[in-house]
């Protein structure tokens, strides 16, 4: 489970988010919508704790990201999309055993476990090639694979489609819909409207740095009176820009 | 820390680091293939002119050039006698390195028992004219000797009334301490600046490399304290510079037992490795590797980018010659006391007086204490950097 509490960050004297409060709970994927530069980004680090909010708490679990870091980190896997951030001259394997073994998964499990996540994700036989050379769509498959070798209970994917051809994007989407059955807490923010309609049960829409929707898809629905998602979203943000 | 977490960062580093060709090249390559042939190269080019400048010594001689004192020249080996319409300009040209003016006078002068003058041009500007300078000067001496003897043969005295004391030099100093006194400032050099350069490419990789390319995020959302990714990298970063320091003194050690520079005197000789000096030489390589490898880290952690972060680091091979130079004409003993507890200049005066062969305990001692003063200092300004989520983040 997920629970933000008026959470706020600032960088010296710029405000990137302020005043988000949500809950996301196990089995659930709830999709993070906003422009760029929105804040999208940061409110994930900040529940990776990989930023400190400036205030508000978020619990991961029940455990606050201010005092026990370490817990919050043992139970969520996490991946930020756009550049893929991987070890180049590593394999694939290389790559997802080395979170792995920091994560205090036995070696035996562990190769297990990649094994298991590779068949899923479709990645054939390029595991143990270096992955400096792999296409976007390739690294992206290891970097899920890396994110969920712990098996997390929270799941936190920052755009995670992002360079994937059609047929990868609809194996993760399967794999999302997959781990939401398994009772994982989904977070996930994307650009892709589409997408964002198959795979969440909820949406919270954050522009410039503060939350201006939080519901399910029928509901906004309701609130614009349209069926058009991309037109909901300019309008919401259109409308947040006159405030 | 935990030592297991700082194990698995470390052993994924090394072997990150390995696969990295611009990594090893710098820190080994470099050393065991560059320094030699650098050495070598200068001390053979240095040798060549030496031999060219001693072996073929072109002259002009005018005036009297019918004289006796032209023959003993012409017998002087390497020496070669041109005619030239303008001899100045030959000298000047580089064509010839002397011009020597026979008086037409010299025999009537000398036979009057008189002092004669003679004029010899030269180009203190170029080495090889300095050379024939000093040839010039010695195959004067010895025919001066010839006729002061006639002269004193003349009136029935021996050579020794007007040189009753010969001189003759001994060296005290033994093959390890010439060699030593040659060759430590070199072995200092190459030690200090491999010291300083091997880790620089590790180190902005492991941090602002890691940073840009955005595993560095990754790595501080997992498990793992921030000062176990820090120790791991600082010894990753330790073991290049090291390896390199290593890497380097073997290679100009070989190079020297297999070459004789122009000035060495004494053969080379690797007993200067006593068992103190190769304790201590080993603890101060530790010492300076981790010192330079927390500065580096610091600033690989508080640049910007993977640019700026190799911008700022080149210049610590700079800073680290400083006190190589400074400290490189004098002999250990001459090196003040005060150099024993500064930052990069204590290792220099240690390492001199290792290679001296002059080791001395006290030294040693206030090096190794300063030292850990300074590695404290840096890895606590890298982990005070390495703490703060503002320079993590991209
Ligand atoms: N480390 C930082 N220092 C200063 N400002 C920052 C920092 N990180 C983010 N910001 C600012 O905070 C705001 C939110 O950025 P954030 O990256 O969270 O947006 P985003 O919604 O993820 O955008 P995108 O869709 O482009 O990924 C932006 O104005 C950004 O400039
Ligand atoms: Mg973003």
């Amino acid at each position: 489970m997920i629970e933000l509490e008026s959470v706020k960050k600032s960088f010296r004297d710029v405000t990137a988010v302020e005043g988000i409060s949500f809950t996301v709970h196990p089995g659930e994927v709830l999709g993070l919508l906003g422009e760029n530069g929105a804040g999208k980004t940061t409110t994930m680090r900040m529940m990776a704790t990989i930023l400190t909010p400036t205030e508000g708490d978020i619990r991961i679990d029940g455990f606050s990201v201010r005092t026990h870091p370490m817990e919050v980190r043992k139970r969520i896997g996490l991946l930020f999309g756009g550049d893929v951030e991987l070890y180049g001259r590593l394999t694939a394997r290389e790559n997802i055993a080395y979170f792995g073994r920091l994560y205090g998964i036995e070696e035996e499990t562990l190769q297990n476990r990649i094994d298991e996540l590779s068949g899923m994700l479709e990645m054939g036989d390029y595991l143990n090639r270096r992955v400096g050379a792999f296409s976007r769509g390739m690294k992206q498959k290891v970097a899920i694979a890396r994110a969920l070798v712990h098996n997390p209970d929270v799941i936190l994917f920052d755009e995670p489609t992002t360079g994937l051809d059609i047929s990868s994007a609809s194996v993760f989407r399967r794999l999302i819909l997959d781990l939401r059955t398994q009772g994982k807490t989904i977070l996930f923010s994307s650009h892709n409207m589409g997408e964002v309609e198959k795979l969440c049960t909820r949406l919270v829409i954050i522009h410039r740095g503060g939350m201006i929707f939080e519901g399910t898809i029928p509901a906004l629905r309701e609130q614009y009176g349209t069926n058009d998602l991309d037109e909901i979203f300019i309008q919401a943000v259109g409308g947040g820009k006159r405030n | 820390m935990n030592v297991h977490h700082v194990w698995l960062i470390f052993h994924k580093e090394f072997i990150d680091l390995i696969r990295d060709r611009k990594t090893w090249i710098g820190a080994f390559v470099i050393p065991i293939i560059v320094i030699p042939f650098v050495v070598s190269l200068l001390g053979s080019s240095m040798d060549a002119i030496r031999k060219e400048a001693n072996e073929y010594i072109p002259l002009i001689i005018i005036g009297n050039t019918q004289h006796e004192l032209v023959q003993q020249i012409r017998k002087t080996r390497g020496v070669t006698l041109l005619e030239s319409p303008d001899p100045l300009q030959s000298l000047r040209d580089g064509g010839v390195r002397a011009v020597i003016e026979i008086p037409r006078d010299l025999q009537k002068t000398l036979l009057q028992g008189n002092s004669a003058n003679i004029r010899i041009w030269y180009d203190p500007s170029n080495q090889k004219s300095e050379i024939a300078k000093t040839i010039i000067q010695e195959a004067f001496t010895e025919y001066e000797k010839t006729i002061v003897q006639q002269r004193l043969r003349h009136v029935g005295l021996s050579y020794s009334t007007i040189k009753p004391i010969s001189t003759q030099f001994e060296s005290v100093a033994s093959d390890e301490k010439i060699s030593g006194s040659l060759l430590s400032g070199m072995f200092t050099i190459v030690l200090i600046l491999s010291l300083a350069s091997g880790g620089i490419a590790c180190a902005t990789d492991l941090i602002a490399g890691e940073r840009e390319r955005g595993t560095l995020e990754t790595l501080i959302s997992a498990p793992v304290s921030a000062n176990s990714i820090l120790t791991a990298k600082l010894m990753a970063v330790m073991l290049m510079s090291g390896i390199s320091a290593l890497a380097s003194i073997t290679s100009v050690s070989i190079i020297f037992s297999l070459t004789t520079l122009e000035g060495q005197s004494a053969p080379f000789t690797l007993s200067f490795l006593t068992v103190p000096s190769v304790i201590t030489l080993l603890l101060m390589i530790i010492l300076l590797s981790a010192m330079f490898a927390g500065v580096e880290l610091a600033i690989s952690t508080l640049a910007k980018s993977f640019k700026e972060s190799q911008t700022y680091l080149t210049p610590i091979v700079f800073v680290a010659m400083v006190p190589s130079y400074m400290l490189m004409p004098l002999n250990p003993v001459d090196i003040p006391l005060l150099y024993y507890v500064l930052p990069i200049f204590n290792g220099v005066a240690v390492f001199k007086e290792i290679f001296f062969g002059e080791l001395q305990l006290a030294h040693a001692l206030m090096a190794i204490g300063s030292s850990m003063i300074y590695v404290l200092i840096a890895i606590t300004l890298a982990a005070k950097f390495f703490s703060r989520e503002d320079l993590l983040v991209k």
